[in-house]
Parts: C-alpha cells; sequence; structure tokens
C-alpha cells in the first residue's frame, strides 16, 4: 500500500496552505522548515501588510497556520533542510538534516514549495547605486521599516520628502536573464507608496515605471486609490542612473508621457526588486530530479490547465517556488497541490504496479 | 522642481515672464480649489484616448493627457507653463470627456483658463486680444454681433449681395416680422431694466474686475458707457 504521508517541504503560505488541506482530509502531513518557525518570505522578510488588502501581515499569518498547532494529522518539523531523496510515487523516502541529526522521512507524494528569492541589486544592469548610496533601499528594506512604523532616510535618520520607487529591477531584463515579469511588484511598491503616504503625508511619493501590471482588482484596490485619493505620483519611465547630489539623490530617467528626460532630486529610491528561484528551490529540483525552466524555478508540466504537476510523478510544486507568484496565486497552489498529491497517492493504490 | 532639457513640446518655456515657485502654485491652488476640480480628475494611466479623441491635438502641439497628467502630478511647473501656453489651444469640444478614468481634461481646461483670467494672465490677455469688440457689444449693449457690424469690407467672403443689405441695413431690418429685431445697433431690442439689470451683474459678480485685468482699455471704456447709464437710473456706481 502507498505511504499516505505527504511530505511538504517549505513552511510559507503556499506549503501551510497545503498542509492544511492534506491534514483536513485524513491524510498525515510533514511539513519541513528550514528555519525554526513558519510563514515564509511574507515572515522572514517582516512584511508589514499584505498586498493587495493591507491587511497586518503578523496577524493574518498566525490566523493562517493557527490551525497547524496541535493537529494529530500534522507533523512541522522546523530546522530542517532536506538533502537527498529515492523511491517514486507512492514510496518516497527522503533524507534529511535536523539540527545537525540525520533524519529519514517516508512519504507517498511529495510537495515543494520553497519559494523565490529577491533579486540582488548589486547585479542590476543600471547605475541604481543599491550597495553605494545609504538611500538607495529595496522593497523588503522598505517593508521592514514600514513595518516598524519608522520610515526614515538610513544616511540621516531623518523623515523624506521626496521617496521614488523604480519598477522591474531585476525582472524584464534580457541582459540579466530575467525576461519575466515578477507580478507582484507594481502591486507592492503602489500598497507601499500608499503606507508611506500615509505615514508622512508631507512626503511626495513618485513611481517610475515601464508599465504598470495590476491586474484584477488590484486596478481599483491598489492602483487607482494610490493615484486618486493618495496622490502617489506615477511617471511612465526608467531611471537608468542614480547620482549624489549634496545630500540628496538625484534620479535620471525618461518621462515619456511629457516627453522629456529627467532629473529629479529625491531623499529615498526604493529598488523595487523582483522574484527569483530560491536556494531551496534549485537545491529540491536537483534532488528529486525535477525539471527548471531556464531561470531556476520548477516547471510545471500541466500548462494553464495543470500548474502544480512536475516531471515526476508524485512530485508538485505550489507558489513561487514555480515562477513569480503572488499571495493569492501561492495559496491556491497550495491548495491544489495537497488535491494533486492526495489523488496520486489514492490511484497508486488503485492500480496495480 | 523637475528639470527640463530640450522638451519636445512647443511650449516655448520663456514665452512669458517666469514668475516666483510660490506664485505658481498659489495660481495652482485656486485651479484645485475651484469645486468642479475634484469630480474632472481622478488618475491618468496614459492611455491615450483623450488625445485619440481631441481635433486641437490633430492641429496644435497639444496634449490633453499632458494637462491631466501635470495636475494629477502635481506639477507646480509644468502647470503654470500650461497655463501660458498649451490651455489656450484647446478647442472646448469635451471629446476628451470620454476618458475611462473618469478624468475630463477640457474641463480642467476650463478651471484652467479661468485663473489665467482672474489672475490676469500673459497668455489670457493675448487669448482675449481679438475678442475686445465682442466682449464690449455684449457688455455694454447685452447682444453679441449687430447688423451693423457687417460691413461689406470685413466680410469679403460673403458675396455681391452683402453690399446691397449694408447699403439698406434699416429697410431689411425692418422686413423681420419681430418688431423687436427692427435694429442695426444691436442684435435685438434691449429694454432699458434689461441693460441696467446687466450692468448692475457685471459689476456686483466682479466680470468688471476680470475685464480690468485682462484689457485696461476696454475697461475704461465700459465704465465710461456703464456709469453714465446707471446714473441715468438713478444708481451712483464707480467702478474701481
Amino acid at each position: 500500500m502507498a505511504n499516505q504521508n505527504i511530505l511538504i517541504i517549505g513552511g510559507g503560505p503556499a506549503g501551510i496552505e497545503a498542509a492544511k488541506g492534506v491534514a483536513a482530509m485524513g491524510f498525515k502531513a510533514i511539513l519541513v522548515e528550514k528555519r525554526d518557525r513558519l510563514g515564509g518570505t511574507p515572515d522572514e522578510a517582516q512584511y508589514a501588510a499584505l498586498t493587495p488588502d493591507l491587511r497586518d501581515a503578523e496577524t493574518a499569518l498566525n490566523e493562517m497556520k493557527a490551525p497547524l498547532e496541535g493537529n494529530p494529522n500534522v507533523e512541522v518539523m522546523y530546522n530542517t533542510l532536506v538533502t537527498g531523496a529515492s523511491g517514486s510515487l507512492g514510496d518516497f523516502t527522503i533524507k534529511a538534516i535536523q539540527m545537525g541529526k540525520e533524519v529519514e522521512i517516508k512519504a507517498g507524494a511529495v510537495i515543494i514549495s520553497t519559494g523565490f528569492t529577491h533579486f540582488d541589486p548589486g547585479r542590476e544592469t543600471q547605475k541604481y547605486g543599491y550597495y553605494e548610496f545609504d538611500d538607495v533601499i529595496t522593497l523588503t528594506d522598505a517593508e521592514k521599516m514600514l513595518k516598524a512604523h519608522n520610515f526614515v532616510r538610513p544616511s540621516n535618520g531623518e523623515k523624506p520628502k521626496r521617496v521614488c520607487f523604480i519598477q522591474c529591477v531585476g525582472s524584464r531584463d534580457r541582459r540579466l536573464g530575467n525576461e519575466y515579469c515578477s507580478k507582484v511588484c507594481c502591486g507592492m511598491a503602489s500598497k507601499q507608496a500608499i503606507e508611506i503616504r500615509q505615514l508622512l503625508p508631507d512626503c511626495k511619493v513618485f513611481i517610475f515605471y515601464i508599465d504598470m501590471r495590476m491586474y484584477g482588482y488590484w486596478e481599483n484596490e491598489i492602483y487607482w486609490p494610490a493615484q486618486e485619493k493618495h496622490k502617489v505620483n506615477y511617471v511612465k519611465g526608467m531611471a537608468t542612473e542614480i547620482v549624489r547630489s549634496g545630500d540628496k539623490l538625484l534620479v535620471k530617467g525618461e518621462d515619456t508621457t511629457l516627453r522629456r528626460p529627467m532629473e529629479i532630486p529625491m531623499d529615498m529610491v526604493i529598488l523595487s526588486v523582483g522574484m527569483e528561484p530560491s536556494e531551496g528551490t534549485k537545491q529540491m529540483a536537483s534532488i528529486f530530479g525535477i525539471g527548471q525552466n531556464k531561470y531556476g524555478f520548477i516547471e510545471t508540466t500541466g500548462g494553464p490547465l495543470d500548474t502544480v504537476s512536475t516531471s515526476v510523478p508524485g512530485v508538485f510544486a505550489a507558489g513561487a517556488c514555480t515562477g513569480p507568484a503572488d499571495l493569492e496565486d501561492s495559496v491556491s497552489m497550495g491548495g491544489l497541490a495537497a488535491m494533486k498529491a492526495m489523488i496520486a497517492v489514492r490511484q497508486a493504490d488503485a492500480v496495480p504496479a | 522642481m523637475s528639470k527640463n532639457i530640450g522638451y519636445p513640446l512647443d511650449l516655448k518655456m520663456n514665452h512669458y515672464a517666469d514668475v516666483s515657485y510660490d506664485e505658481k502654485e498659489r495660481l495652482f491652488e485656486e485651479v484645485k480649489a475651484d469645486e468642479r476640480y475634484h469630480h474632472m480628475l481622478y488618475g491618468c494611466y496614459e492611455c491615450g484616448i483623450c488625445v485619440a479623441s481631441c481635433p486641437s491635438a490633430k492641429f496644435y502641439d497639444f496634449s490633453p493627457r499632458v494637462i491631466a497628467q501635470a495636475l494629477a502630478r502635481e506639477d507646480v511647473d509644468l502647470i503654470y507653463t500650461l497655463m501660458e501656453d498649451s490651455i489656450w489651444d484647446c478647442s472646448q469640444c469635451f471629446s476628451c470627456d470620454r476618458c475611462p478614468r473618469g478624468n475630463s481634461p477640457g474641463q480642467l481646461i476650463t478651471i484652467m483658463r479661468e485663473v489665467a483670467v482672474r489672475n490676469g494672465l500673459a497668455s489670457a490677455k493675448k487669448a482675449l486680444e481679438g475678442y475686445g469688440r465682442i466682449i464690449y457689444k455684449i457688455m455694454s449693449t447685452g447682444s453679441q454681433v449687430s447688423p451693423d457690424m457687417l460691413q461689406p469690407n470685413a466680410f469679403p467672403d460673403w458675396g455681391v449681395h452683402v453690399n446691397e443689405i449694408a447699403e439698406n441695413l434699416e429697410l431689411w431690418r425692418k422686413a423681420l416680422p419681430p418688431e423687436t429685431l427692427h435694429t442695426t445697433e444691436t442684435g435685438w431690442t434691449v429694454s432699458d431694466k434689461t441693460i441696467i439689470e446687466l450692468y448692475l451683474i457685471w459689476h456686483m459678480t466682479g466680470v468688471m474686475d476680470l475685464i480690468e485685468g485682462i484689457d485696461e482699455g476696454l475697461f475704461m471704456i465700459l465704465v465710461d458707457v456703464m456709469e453714465e447709464r446707471l446714473e441715468d437710473a438713478g444708481y451712483d456706481i464707480t467702478f474701481d
């Protein structure tokens, strides 16, 4: 008989949702997490508020993972790294290291939800000077400051009067090899722009962009309010260089709407860094022998109608380990992966080997 | 704050005297304070529908999108430049009302023009220069175009009959059935009561102040006419 355990690797939003689904259906969920707590990137990077509804991230994540605690169908293995795998659908044996000790896990199916990592702005192809200027920060840096309700210039601790976001840093760039759109940065930047305007009403906020990509309800939930209610200035045109000008930063780019080059002084610049596959995602792809796309994300094989199956039967992938994904995508995929994994285990029993 | 380098729109940056940033901000605040403003401007995502529908944009270096953008961004320098130039290229047809975000660049221009006129901006003076005669006629008589303005040399394109009509203007006018049209110096008969009320309206609503700011010569001519007529009617009013 196929092993009825479903191993879930990665305890972010996709993994939590998958574990909840598996447990609720009476299967055993073994959730492996490399850190000592669940929540994934939103927790690790200390998100202040979720996009698009601006709900407090900590509250929302705590609520999401609460059903896992004390659940007899759930085993959460913290501080654990998967190091090897053998077997096949219905009978996987996974090796892992937990707090320096090697452990072995048996599972009938596996869900990989190891997520993404933020693009390192040191690799960008423009001249934004992330490692040169204190006041050039990333979305993740800004998120931490917003969570602490202390949004100030890192260089001098003063409240900024002019802040801009630069979109598509590390995304949509052939020279970097990241040709894809990272999907969430437009929404994140707009959400943060709203938060900055709420926190510092005297601070002007600009967003320099190529296209604003806020599909579905993000349009009227974030984009329109940011522009109309919070007076965030959206400027179509990209910055190519940031230079120091006194104690300010001078952002050079083109304002395509008004058909002119621009050189705008700023107190702070926030780089909207995109997504890349996390180290864990690349390692899991290698350990399980799953196909990856050319960007290193795990490749799902079912096209638009099956978003979680991979090239290995019995191994599924959910969330941003498959490519740029927002929370809505990740959680939806987590639920779907749970269902597909349980179906796979059931069917492994139904069909004689 | 932004630096303009080789601005390709034909907004002649130094065409009119530059003013202080504070003054530009004051003018913008006056635009923004208009009650209609917030119903005319939401946000802009650069779709270009307004420009595509704009007849002026076909003939002038004029873009209703730039108007919406400048105002949405509260770009005080650019707004002033537009008020001294571009806003007068709009034909006020309001085709741009089809904006999917609900903006109305044309109606924003209406507000900007009113502010430009109220503040006697050079562009407003220049734009209204050609209308002095009509403004005089309307404000002094209450009717716009009068038959005696139809002088043959002013309207050569009207053909040969215009001479004949001009020569016998009074007769032609009497041929019209309504008695109120038997006039030559006004478009129709304007009663004393109407004209006095009009003058009082111009006075009380600040129209005369506007005229003074835009065209002082015209203002002085109008004051002469109006003060005398108001005095005859028993009103002791001075315009200054």
